[in-house]
């Protein structure tokens, strides 16, 4: 599908300026996802604080983008592809938010939650949390593609990797228990070690969906209703 | 409307078939259903010719009972010449040519034994531009009923007129003034006023060229909650250039082009998930 092509040129400028600023808000998350990932791994204090400090950014795209969203709708009217990328943008804009969420979860196990402290991974533990984040930064990276160049066969790409992701944290979980079962000491790491798998796991989730939303821009995407039957070869669309 | 006499039925035996929607020929190029539940109008391979210039090309559609259709169009696309087919108001038109079929309930409407005058009573117009006669309030609605004998008495006049008015919504803003000339009134009500005068012949389908084309957005929305009334009792056919009032009014849409339909469906799908590429273009504002 494409953004561009209105008679208005204004429309269409005010509908790329838009995706822009998701594909924008897209960058800023996948630094956070990775910077998260490795203040855990590498146990970086400065590098967690930097990420929890730049959430804020993060926010404010989403209310941003939320606020254009409205403008076109109640300015332009959109209807059809155009519609429904709007809808599908600001959708986007809610999972990259809840993603950097989880993102910034990742970050504050590194400096310790409230009324808690912070317990550094062990060697098999941080080498699960490595892969797992390989995983998920590079599902959030192609979902990103595929939002900025609207590439459709590789949004169904990310949402085939996401059940590599799910069965390496399922793997990853049962390892961590094993550990933690066989070392009581350590139970406590292993609790906070585990919310940073589950973490890493929602943030690939979150990247299946954009994948799905960007899927959702195609033509017939919301399926055909019942009784709209597509009558002879010759009037597929023209 | 329930208390006047109903309309009478079209002239002479005309050609009755049993379907009310009538065969589909091969190789139709439009997109979506053109049939519908309960059909009124059912036309098939319509050609429309001014002189040499073919307007309409291989148009089938059926329009149904109790629903708004909503044509919409470039200019020039032949929506508002179907439009006028369906009363033969083009049969008016020097040169004009209608070809292929189109029957209302059952009935061809070009058959020989169709009394025009009586076609038209049972298929109604509202044009762009309010159009009442120089003549009072009131008789601009009872002139209708009047002519074709729906009415016995005054008082049943009196009843017609006021039912139809109250049903275009004009009634407590025109009742203490029925005999001040109808051209005395807004643009609003004026163009309610012309809805009254075809709605006081109780006919089945109202069709509507551009209504609201000359009026303000009060006036505008005043007709629009009109017409979802109206299709509680009536088919409506409205032509509109505002994409956005037919997405508002009406239950399904089809777009026109080139003197081509190529796509209908219901209103929903086209404005959320048009299927043909040339709708998209155009109800998206890319149309070239």
């Amino acid at each position: 599908m494409a953004i561009e092509g209105h008679t208005s040129r204004a429309y269409d400028g005010e509908l790329s300026s838009l995706h822009v600023q998701v594909v924008e808000m897209g960058g800023l998350l996948l630094l956070q996802v990775r910077e998260a990932a490795n203040a855990y791994t590498e146990w970086d204090p400065g590098l967690a604080r930097r990420v929890v400090e730049r959430e804020r950014l993060l926010n404010g795209y989403h209310r941003d983008v939320d606020a254009r969203s409205l403008a076109l709708i109640a300015r332009r009217q959109p209807v059809a592809s155009d519609l429904r990328a709007v809808v599908a943008l600001s959708r986007v804009v809610a999972e990259l938010e809840r993603a950097g969420d989880e993102a910034r979860k990742i970050a504050q196990a590194v400096l310790g939650r409230a009324g808690g402290s912070a317990s550094r991974p062990g060697f098999a533990t941080a080498r699960d949390a490595r892969h797992l984040a390989r995983l998920a930064v590079n599902m959030v990276r192609l979902s990103l593609d595929a939002l900025d160049r609207l590439d459709g066969p590789l949004a169904r790409e990310v949402i085939a990797l996401d059940r590599e992701l799910d069965e390496e944290y399922a793997s990853g979980l049962r390892r961590l228990m094993t550990r933690a079962m066989e070392d009581v000491r350590v139970f406590g790491g292993a609790m906070e070690a585990a919310f940073v798998l589950k973490s890493l796991e929602r943030i690939g989730d979150h990247a299946r969906n954009v994948a799905r939303l960007m899927l959702s821009l195609g033509r017939d995407a919301a399926g055909a209703p019942p009784g709209e039957g597509q009558p002879a070869a010759d009037a597929s669309p023209r | 409307m329930n208390d006047t006499p109903s309309a009478p039925p079209a002239a002479g035996p005309a050609t009755a078939i049993d379907a009310k929607s009538l065969p589909m020929p091969e190789g139709i190029r439009t997109v979506g259903s053109v049939t519908t539940a309960d059909p009124l109008f059912s036309c098939r391979s319509v050609d429309v010719f001014y002189g040499q210039k073919q307007a309409i090309k291989n148009l089938n559609i059926d329009i149904g009972r109790k629903q708004v259709l909503a044509m919409i169009g470039p200019s020039g696309c032949g929506k508002s010449t179907f439009l006028r087919c369906l009363n033969r108001m083009n049969d008016t038109i020097v040169g004009a040519r209608v070809e292929g079929q189109i029957h209302l309930d059952g009935r061809d409407i070009h058959d020989r034994k169709q009394d025009v005058v009586q076609l038209r009573a049972r298929v109604g117009m509202v044009f762009q531009k309010p159009n009442p006669f120089p003549k009072s309030i009131y008789e601009n609605v009872a002139y209708g009923p009047r002519i074709h004998g729906l009415a016995g008495d005054r008082a049943e006049l009196d009843d017609i007129v006021s039912t139809s008015l109250r049903r275009a919504g004009l009634w407590d803003e025109v009742k203490d003034r029925l005999q001040q000339p109808g051209t005395s009134l807004s643009g609003g009500q004026q163009q309610r006023l012309c809805i009254a005068r075809t709605i006081a012949v109780n006919p089945e389908v109202i069709l509507m060229d551009e209504p609201c084309s000359a009026l303000d957005p009060i006036a505008t929305a005043r007709i629009e909650d009109l017409i979802d009334e109206l299709r509680q009792s009536y088919a409506i056919c409205i032509v509109t250039h505002s994409m956005q009032q037919a997405a508002r009014v009406s239950q399904r849409t089809a777009y026109f082009h080139l003197g081509e339909l190529i796509e209908v469906g219901e209103t929903d799908r086209i404005f959320t998930n048009p299927r043909a590429k040339l709708t998209e273009d155009y109800i998206t504002g890319r149309f070239g």
